[in-house]
């Protein structure tokens, strides 16, 4: 290709066993693959051999990005980070992913991607001014937080370089670790990773720029205004207000549209007021998620100085805070974070707040604490799972028994019981000292081995353990029925997929969501009311399929899969239609070559494969439906007086559970018995050098 | 005392924009205060002191105002994008006629209590920076190529590409390090006030407002602009 737009074309190989730096083309993945997790799948498909495991020195990182990062498409701002996963029982590949600055900063120094292989004798980081690379002594950085180490850093490159570290729980080789850049933008799961490689951070700063395919400048501010216009909703691509509006025709009291006339971005000088930000106004879209009271209740109207967000996202899903009461812990008065870490402190709270009050200003200062350490310590929730499990092992009995007298006792339980905010300091604290209480960031698999947690941790429901497989779920049967709950036994990782939960929470009625259901799946029965469920049918198989593929796509490509797709939009004269061929209009665009909303989806599918013929890989195994696809109890066993299929239950049934599964395999072509991936449709995808090697290692049904 | 200051704002705005139409050329900012900021639309709330250091500034174009507010700055840096594709063709956010990215971190100044001054690793607050299109351009004065002069319709200094040879003396000589030599073109970059980026900011931190509504608006609290 003479000449490469939207891409950059190169990729950076760094080996820190032998110090070797390359510059390597990228296209030979990005023609195919688009980028991001799918040059990243492929990656570690050819170059890490199986049986490889998360800390071995020949895993390798794969920080990649698509197309799209760098170029203002809206929510482009993620990166995608791919490797073995520590936490995964069989240390199967996962994807772990950033917001902030670091992926368009990557491009901007003229990288697609670095792949990290080897592992160095001590501490360094990695230096990455445009095309000047090099691999630096990280002694003096072993030890500190993120935040001091990127200052550190930044004095070294300069004020406006961006940089991914990892804290004390990564140099720890903790599995539930984080890579942080920028604050508070953290990349879950592959931390321990970076550690295993004495790798404490990558700076990088870049003069260059992204193209666009030629001529195409106006055609693709056009777009943009478009999409701002008529198409984008709020976080979660929430399309309604969260109260009724002048201009509204529907409203939805959990939409994360909660910008509303006399709210205010409180601590703004002058305070900035929400209002009422309808479609049509590009210049209001960035006020609609006053996301601080949606995640931390109404006192937090009057703390919130702005909202943040990744770059190029025009949504603003972070709340930036002055939290005044930090200062009493030793902290600065500002706190910022994503939802996830935002929420997930108070889960340690086993006695609530002192104040009593859940939304109230002891639970805003505790969650804010707890956010900040755990974004400095880069320590992973394992999608809130850490909170959880210390919950159960507290409860049970289960920590007091295996903590030694001596640690128990010198833990101030005090605080957890009276309700103080000083509880997060003793728990994270504690959580990245080397007791027998950090072995909570072992994962829910490790931490069974060695804690000895019983068949109920895995089968309670309540605890959210959605598999074997040691993740818990996101957005699973109550999302869709067996649509939500086949996207969470897809993935080697809690599942991350909100293809199919932004259109189901849109907060548009369920008449008209059936309606759109049925002309993009193909029938409304695609979808079910909430707590109103039918059995399975293939159009729910082909909302779960598209689901799944999409979000590979956003994750290669690379958009915020927390806001993309855009299946419905805020727009009345669209009747509420959104534009599901709009990342194939921004691909076209970037990258000068035309695509269809078809041909796009395919280039996921092949994506969505090779995850899965690594998953059987690294599993040595074809049984994907029992070894792999499983489902946990409390799916079927909730509500006992209640029947699958009667209203007002999220309870699904087994049989039909495994009928989802092989209507799901059928639709990807896979093996209906075992759902592996076979030779005729990895060929048909392209994949002829995977089923070879899958078949060299008889792992082909 | 607010009155004082409003009437002294549309005297100012009265002033330069004769000055626009009748000589092409542009002038300096206009410090902008809550008062103002209330008069003109940016914001609802009645101001209560006249103290408030918004940091908020105004400047006068063809098409109307330009407002800049950091008080509504997210740090999507979008403007710095949506700047490059209208200009140059490319997203190129180094050679951004508007300036966020290099504020983003740490404000302008990196200071060892970064954790409480500007920045998003500090107290959030960041100002996307415009070129102050100077009465005394320190620019223009020091190109030696005579390459940057002010455009008839704009008012703006402008870079004259066939002229420009890229010395980069117009970068070292404004005080605010506004233009940018291209690395790829090798000519210098600068603000041509076309107001892209105001028109495509998410939450009219940069905002543009055209000369009938402001002087609708203006007329709406019994003032008048010409
Ligand atoms: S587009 Fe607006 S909100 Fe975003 S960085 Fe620029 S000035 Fe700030
Ligand atoms: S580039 Fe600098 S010196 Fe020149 S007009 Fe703009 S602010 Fe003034
Ligand atoms: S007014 Fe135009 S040239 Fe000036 S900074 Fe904004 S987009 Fe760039």
């Amino acid at each position: 290709m003479a000449n490469i737009t939207g891409w950059t074309g190169k990729l950076l190989r760094v080996n820190l066993s032998t110090g070797d730096i390359k510059i390597e083309d990228s296209m030979k993945y990005n023609k195919d693959l688009i980028g991001g997790a799918g040059l990243g799948y492929k990656v570690i498909f050819d170059e890490v051999p199986q049986g490889t495991k998360a800390f071995d020195e020949a895993n390798k990182v794969v920080i990649a990005v698509g197309p799209l990062t760098g170029t203002t498409a809206p929510c482009s701002g993620r990166t995608n980070i791919t490797s073995l996963a520590p936490a995964n029982p069989y240390h199967a590949v996962t994807d772990s992913h950033m917001g902030g600055n670091f992926g368009p900063w990557m491009k901007f120094a003229g990288y697609d991607a670095i792949i990290i292989e080897g592992a160095s004798k001590s501490p360094v980081w990695i230096k990455i001014e445009d095309d000047k690379v090099s691999i630096e002594d990280a002694s003096g950085l072993w030890g500190k937080g993120v935040i001091d180490t990127t200052n550190e850093i930044n004095k070294i490159m300069g004020k406006e370089a961006c940089i991914a570290a990892i804290g004390p729980a990564g140099e720890k080789m903790k599995n539930l670790a984080s890579i942080v850049n920028t604050v508070n933008h953290s990349a879950g799961g592959h931390g321990g990773v970076l550690g295993s490689k004495n790798l404490k951070a990558i700076g990088v700063k870049g003069t260059g720029a992204v193209h666009i395919a030629d001529g195409k400048n106006r055609d693709w501010l056009d777009l943009n205004k478009y999409m701002l216009g008529e198409i984008i909703g709020a976080n979660n691509n929430h399309v309604v207000p969260s109260t009724p509006q002048t201009w509204a025709e529907y409203h939805s009291a959990g939409s994360r549209w909660t910008a509303q006339t006399a709210l205010f971005w409180g601590a703004a000088n002058p305070p900035v007021e929400t209002g009422e930000c309808p479609p049509g106004d590009l210049n209001k879209v960035g006020l609609r998620t006053q996301k601080a009271i949606f995640d931390l209740g109404e006192v937090a109207e009057e703390r919130t100085i702005k909202m943040g967000g990744c770059y190029s996202c025009p949504i603003r899903c972070q709340s930036n805070l002055h939290v005044p009461e930090l200062e009493k812990y030793g902290l600065t008065p500002y706190a910022t974070s994503t939802c996830i870490n935002f929420s997930t402190p108070g889960t340690a709270m086993l006695n609530g707040y002192s104040d009593g009050e859940n939304k109230g200003e002891v639970a805003l200062i505790t969650k804010c604490l707890g956010s900040r350490l755990a974004d400095d310590y880069g320590v992973w929730s394992n999608y809130g799972q850490l909170h959880r499990d210390f919950r159960y092992a507290y409860n049970s009995g289960k920590l007091k028994e295996v903590l030694p007298k001596e640690e128990w006792d010198s833990i101030d339980w005090s605080l957890m019981e009276s309700g103080d905010p000083g509880w997060m300091l003793e728990f994270y604290n504690n959580l990245i000292a080397d007791g027998e209480f950090s072995h909570l960031l072992d994962g829910p698999y490790e931490l069974d081995k060695r804690w000895n947690l019983g068949k109920d941790y895995w089968t309670g429901s309540g605890n959210n353990v959605w598999s074997k497989m040691a993740y818990p779920k996101h957005h699973s049967n109550e999302a869709g029925a067996q649509v939500g709950a086949l996207i969470n036994t897809f993935f080697n990782r809690d599942c991350n997929n909100h293809s199919h939960m932004n259109f189901i929470g849109a907060g548009l009625p369920i008449e008209l969501l059936k309606e759109i259901a049925g002309e993009v799946w193909g029938s409304p029965d695609a979808l079910d009311a909430p707590k109103n469920y039918t059995p399975m049918n293939e159009y729910k198989a082909k909302f779960a399929k598209w689901s799944i593929d999409r979000n590979m796509l956003h994750d290669s490509i690379t958009l915020c899969n927390w806001v993309w797709p855009m299946t419905v939009s805020p727009s009345k004269s669209r009747n509420y239609r959104g534009d599901l061929a709009l990342e194939a209009k921004f691909y076209s665009l970037a990258t000068g070559i035309e695509m269809s909303e078809e041909e796009l989806d395919l280039q996921a599918e092949r994506i969505t494969n090779l995850h899965r013929a690594l998953t059987v890989r690294d599993m040595n195994t074809i049984d994907m439906r029992n070894e792999h696809d499983t489902i946990p109890e409390w799916v079927f066993d909730v509500d006992p007086d209640m029947k699958p299929f009667t209203e007002g239950t999220v309870k699904l049934d087994r049989d039909d559970m495994q009928l989802a599964l092989t209507m799901l395999y059928k639709e990807y072509g896979w093996d209906e018995k075992t759902g592996a991936p076979t030779r005729e449709t990895l060929e048909r995808l392209g994949l002829k050098d995977i089923a070879d090697e899958l078949d060299s290692l008889n792992l082909l049904p | 005392m607010f009155e004082k200051e409003i009437e002294e704002f549309i005297e100012k705005v009265r002033t330069r924009r004769e000055f626009l139409k009748m000589s092409g050329k542009g002038l300096a900012g206009i410090t902008v205060t809550a008062s103002v900021l209330n008069l003109i639309g940016c914001t609802k709330e009645e101001p209560t002191s006249t103290e408030v250091p918004t940091g908020a500034a105004a400047f006068v174009i063809p098409k109307g105002l330009i407002v800049s507010q950091p008080n509504r700055c997210t740090g999507c840096q979008r403007c710095e994008m949506v700047c490059t594709v209208a200009n140059d063709g490319k997203v190129h956010p180094y050679v951004s006629r508007v300036k966020i990215a290099r504020n983003f971190n740490y404000g302008s100044e990196m200071t060892d209590n970064y954790r409480n001054e500007n920045g998003y690793f500090g107290n959030f607050l960041m100002t996307p920076e415009t070129c102050r299109q100077c009465e005394d351009a320190k620019c223009a004065a020091a190109c030696p190529a005579d390459a940057i002069s002010q455009n008839e319709a704009t008012g703006a200094w402008t870079v004259d590409e066939n002229k420009c040879v890229g010395c980069g003396a117009c970068v070292q000589a404004c005080p605010w390090n506004m233009p940018t030599i291209d690395p790829e073109t090798g000519k210098s970059t600068k603000c041509i006030l076309c107001g892209e980026c105001a028109e495509n900011c998410i939450t009219g931190s940069l905002s543009l407002i055209p000369w009938e509504k402001l002087e609708a608006m203006l007329r709406r609290r019994g003032y008048r602009l010409s």
